[in-house]
């Protein structure tokens, strides 16, 4: 008995072939002892299982259950998403991330332009950038910048000498060093 | 929602980058240590202020570069102050001679010079550990002062 004839036999069995061919199988079944064996396993574990299949019964009605799951679906569909709930959050990140991005970039420019500029001791442009104001008619200056040295020099020259000298510093000295201006 | 979180993390991490450039910045303002001498500079090889000092061999190395014509520099007060960040103090040299010097942004000073109580001079620019800036002018009896103002370790 091949497959196929096989599966024919237990297509019989459960009653799904046509009346011609259910006939022909049903004479091959009362003649051939092998198919008959076969016909009456399959009978016997078809009532076996159609017996014994476990029934699930809902503790609750039908319209009730899915009533239950409509009420359900309404309500998630009411609630308002978290999204909706907090925009004040998203414009604040959506403002923040540029914002902060380009404070990082400024900060990193300003920090390598420090760096740079501070590694190098002598004949930086921000050593060479210096203001400088004469807040007295009596004096003029000159400067004397050494990179070598690393100094900066401001030469003050009293124009009004034997007048008020304003870098007379100490008086105290005048009677040993006549006037002197540093002592 | 991959996407939201993403953009999120993104977020809490640049901000926590703004903040720490920011402490930083904060951070960067702080207090210099300065220290001020006033010099006074002869060909004589002693002072008429027995409490003259002669400056140390290296003052006195660097000191000829600039100053040839003078063969002695003795030390008339020497000043060490603290400025606070962006805020100033006084240095008081000698009885006429004062300095007043403020920290800025940079960070750079702005030095004041100070004779008899009236300004005489400001100059504003960058100060560095190991770097004069020095003030100086011709005094009586063939001589000279000098202000000198370095930066030192805190």
């Amino acid at each position: 008995m091949n497959a196929e004839l096989m599966l024919k036999l237990q297509a019989w069995v459960d009653g799904e072939l046509p009346a011609s061919e259910a006939a022909h199988i049903a004479e091959w079944v009362r003649k051939d002892a092998a198919a008959a064996a076969l016909a009456a396993e399959l009978k016997m574990t078809r009532g076996f299982l159609t017996g014994n299949e476990p029934e699930v019964k809902l503790p609750e009605s039908r319209e009730f259950h899915w009533s239950k799951i409509q009420k359900a679906i309404e309500r998630a569909e009411a609630e308002p998403s978290p999204r909706e709930a907090l925009p004040w959050a998203t414009a604040l990140r959506r403002f923040l991330v540029p914002v902060s991005g380009l404070a990082l970039v400024a900060f990193l420019t300003v920090l390598s332009i420090g760096i740079f500029n501070r590694d190098t001791s002598t004949g930086t442009t921000d050593e060479l950038l210096v203001e400088e104001e004469t807040l007295s008619r009596h004096v003029e200056t000159s400067t004397y910048n050494s990179q070598a040295n690393n100094m900066y020099v401001v030469y003050i020259i009293n124009k009004d000498v034997g007048d008020d000298d304003p870098m007379d510093l100490d008086s105290d000295m005048d009677e040993d060093m006549d006037d002197s201006v540093i002592q | 929602m991959i996407l939201t979180r993403f953009f999120s993390r993104q977020c809490r991490l640049l901000f926590l980058a703004l903040v720490f450039s920011l402490a930083a910045v904060g951070a960067h303002a702080e207090e210099i240590k300065l220290e001020a001498k006033l010099i006074w500079a002869s060909n004589e090889p002693k002072s008429p202020k027995p409490e003259h000092k002669p400056v140390d061999k290296a003052t006195e190395e660097k000191l000829r570069k600039p100053f040839p014509q003078w063969k002695y520099f003795f030390v008339e007060t020497n000043v060490v102050q603290i400025i606070p960040s962006r805020g100033s103090n006084k240095f008081t040299l000698s009885k006429s001679c004062t300095l007043e010097i403020t920290e800025l942004e940079g960070p750079r000073v702005e030095v004041t010079l100070i004779g008899k109580g009236k300004p005489v001079h400001k100059t504003t620019k960058e100060i560095s550990k190991g770097g004069w800036f020095v003030y100086t002018g011709d005094d009586k009896h063939e001589s000279a002062w000098i202000v000198i103002v370095t930066q030192l370790e805190k």
